[in-house]
């Protein structure tokens, strides 16, 4: 079991450090002189500029080989330095950008993960109950329909039924705090994202408990139906839907892209789509770094957790 | 079609009508059956078909020019002249509605056919080598697929930007072909190919398995018996037996690509201004949502509903491909 997880901890960091390193590695190759780049946008640019591009680029260590800058790079991020942001929001500690940003985009995404989970598993264990009959397939595709829309498509389409249609709220606008009015939207939108997903997983699980000899058993000792899905079937059913988990994190990330820029939530999304459109490196990196950082630490969570949930994936 | 998937071995009802020949049914001709009772699947097969058909010959019914502007009809609302409504520089919405369906339509087809090529290439190479090459590869596929497709899309995309402009750049310098100072084409290149880097893992995954599983297979050692070649292997009997799984796979595929296209270009990453896209229409609505609803409700409608098409269409395949359902 160790030498399992040691395994999958390996390559999870390999991969953490393969991902790291293209993305430098496109940045350095590919998008040129940033520093070049900050001048040519600006107004002003003409020879005396070369001193100052100069200096710009031995400040942040730019005049360095390609490999010891990206050794500089790993070495300041492990210790706390993820360099200034150069054109989002020029000479801020990216740390301290993403420490303000992340846990805005946390909190909706843990709210959405929970509403998300709990309906998810209770559509998905109703369906399961009726299977075949019309509110399985009600439920069936209801989710197969949600799950092709994008969030992009869903959040102005209901902005329009919910403010200028029905008149119930008022344009959400950037970040109140998770208790807000305003937070509601996001938080649905996102979690309508991950919902497909569970009823999915937890519908085939179910499927697959009901017909369990030890159910027919519970049945045929008189066990009240209740009873026997909360006491019998639950477990079972649960388990697998942890290892969604990796899932979830995707369309939390997709959620919230979208959904933080249409609405101007300042959370970890739109922190990506703004340090994009400004091609501000340290930015990017920080991206990456976190995104896939968040990515295969769920991943990893999944393999510790699964066993410990599952005691036939222990005994294996 | 090959041996394992022209008999299923399911137990037979023993009747008549099964054991003579005149209606025996072939794998496909039951697939296409099963697919025909669901009409959800239906509708969204005629859906795709219409869309992609109106990509085709849109630019030709459209009754303006995508880019013709006339800011004295700025704002106009659905009318016998604007099908549509025309948007804040007077352009004609249905024409920028078909001409956006040709662009999802194109980086779809293009990303997808050039990711099944990698994926098939791939798949098959670690199928039948294995060892390390094929561990090295499919961690690699492993890694594209635990991360969220959009942002990988988004990165390669930022990052391929600049040496792509500078590649045509000196490519213009060479050549004096103005084709190359066409930024619209550059955005088709770039869009497609950060969507076909991210989408050949599931791909590769999928051929790979049935090359394991195929190579298994008792008329593959009677194959390899009589001489045939891993290649020949390959082509008269993995492909085909792939065949079913992969057309799902594809379908799939092609709708991710609808909305990754959309959803890149909404954010303005993909297709940039004035080239038509319905993400880039949507987003350019967005800005007059308030006053002018029907601008964000057409694009938002209409990827909708090709996205719904593509997921039912692909459930649809999914469930008459699948040999297992049979019943």
């Amino acid at each position: 079991m160790a030498s399992f997880l040691l395994i999958r901890l390996l390559r999870w960091s390999a991969g953490l450090l393969l991902i790291l390193f293209v993305t430098y590695a496109m940045m350095y190759y590919g998008a040129g002189d940033p520093i070049r780049m900050m001048f040519i946008q600006g107004e002003d640019f003409d020879s005396e500029d070369e001193v100052v591009m100069l200096a710009l680029r031995k400040k942040y260590g730019l005049d360095e080989p390609f490999l010891v800058q990206f050794g500089n790079y790993l070495n300041n991020l492990l210790q706390g330095d993820w360099g200034r942001s150069i054109r989002l929001e020029v000479d801020r500690p990216v740390l301290e950008i993403v420490q303000f940003r992340l846990p805005i985009s946390m909190q909706l995404g843990f709210a959405a993960t929970v509403i998300g989970a709990v309906s998810g598993i209770a559509l998905g264990i109703v369906a399961a109950l009726y299977h075949n009959r019309w509110l399985d397939r009600f439920i069936v595709s209801t989710v197969l329909f949600v799950n092709g829309i994008p969030s992009f498509v869903i959040l102005p389409v209901l902005l329009l039924l919910l403010v200028l249609q029905l008149k119930l709220i008022d344009v959400p606008y950037g970040w109140n705090g998770l208790f807000h009015i305003d937070a509601a939207l996001p938080v649905a939108v996102i979690s309508i994202g991950i919902l497909p997903i569970v009823v999915r997983q937890t519908r085939s699980a179910m499927l697959e408990v009901k017909s369990q000899l030890y159910v027919r058993t519970a049945r045929a000792k008189g066990m009240p139906e209740s009873r026997i899905i909360l006491r019998h079937m639950l477990r079972p059913v649960l388990t697998p839907v942890v290892t969604t988990l990796g899932l979830i994190m995707i369309g939390l990330v997709n959620g919230s892209l979208f959904v933080e820029y249409i609405l101007s939530i300042p959370g970890f999304g739109l922190l990506t789509i703004e340090g994009i459109k400004k091609v501000d490196y340290p930015i990017i990196m920080a991206v990456a770094v976190v995104g896939t950082l968040i990515i295969f630490v769920s991943n990893f969570l999944v393999d510790i957790i699964y066993p410990i949930l599952d005691p036939r994936v222990r005994a294996q | 079609m090959s041996a394992r998937t022209a008999s299923p071995k399911r137990s037979r009802v023993i009747d008549d009508k099964s054991l003579s020949l005149e209606h025996h049914r072939s794998l496909w001709q039951d697939a296409a059956r099963r697919f025909r009772q669901n009409w959800l699947a239906v509708g969204g097969l005629v859906i795709v078909i219409a869309f992609l058909v109106l990509a085709l010959i849109g630019p030709h019914i459209a009754p303006y020019d995508f880019l013709e502007q006339n800011i004295v009809k700025a704002f106009q609302g659905p009318s016998a002249e604007h099908f549509l409504g025309t948007d804040d520089l007077g352009r004609d919405v249905f024409s920028r509605m078909l001409h956006g369906a040709r662009t999802a339509a194109l980086v779809a087809f293009l990303s997808t056919s050039i990711s099944l090529i990698i994926g098939i290439l791939v798949g098959a190479w670690s199928g039948i080598h294995g060892g390390r090459t094929d561990e090295f590869l499919m961690w690699i596929s492993d890694l594209i697929q635990a991360m969220p497709g959009l942002l990988l899309v988004i990165l390669i995309n930022t990052t391929l930007r600049r040496p792509i402009i500078n590649w045509f750049d000196t490519l213009y310098e060479n050549t004096k072909n103005p084709f190359f100072l066409n930024t619209l084409w550059l955005d088709y290149v770039l869009v497609f190919s950060a969507l076909a880097l991210i989408a050949w893992p599931g791909l590769a995954r999928l051929v790979r398995g049935q090359v394991l599983s195929i190579n298994e297979e008792d008329f593959v050692l009677a194959a390899r018996a009589l001489g045939a070649s891993q290649w020949h292997i390959m082509l008269r009997h993995v492909i085909p037996n792939a065949l079913g799984p992969l057309v799902v796979a594809v379908t799939a595929s092609m709708g991710g690509a609808v909305t990754m296209e959309a959803g890149l270009s909404f954010l303005g990453i993909g297709v940039q201004p004035p080239n038509a896209s319905w993400g880039s229409i949507l987003e350019e609505g967005r800005r007059y949502w308030q006053i002018f609803p029907h601008l964000i409700l057409i694009p938002a409608v209409t990827i909708g509903i090709i996205q719904v098409a593509f997921v039912f269409l692909g459930d649809g395949l999914n469930d008459a491909l699948d040999p297992r359902r049979s019943n």
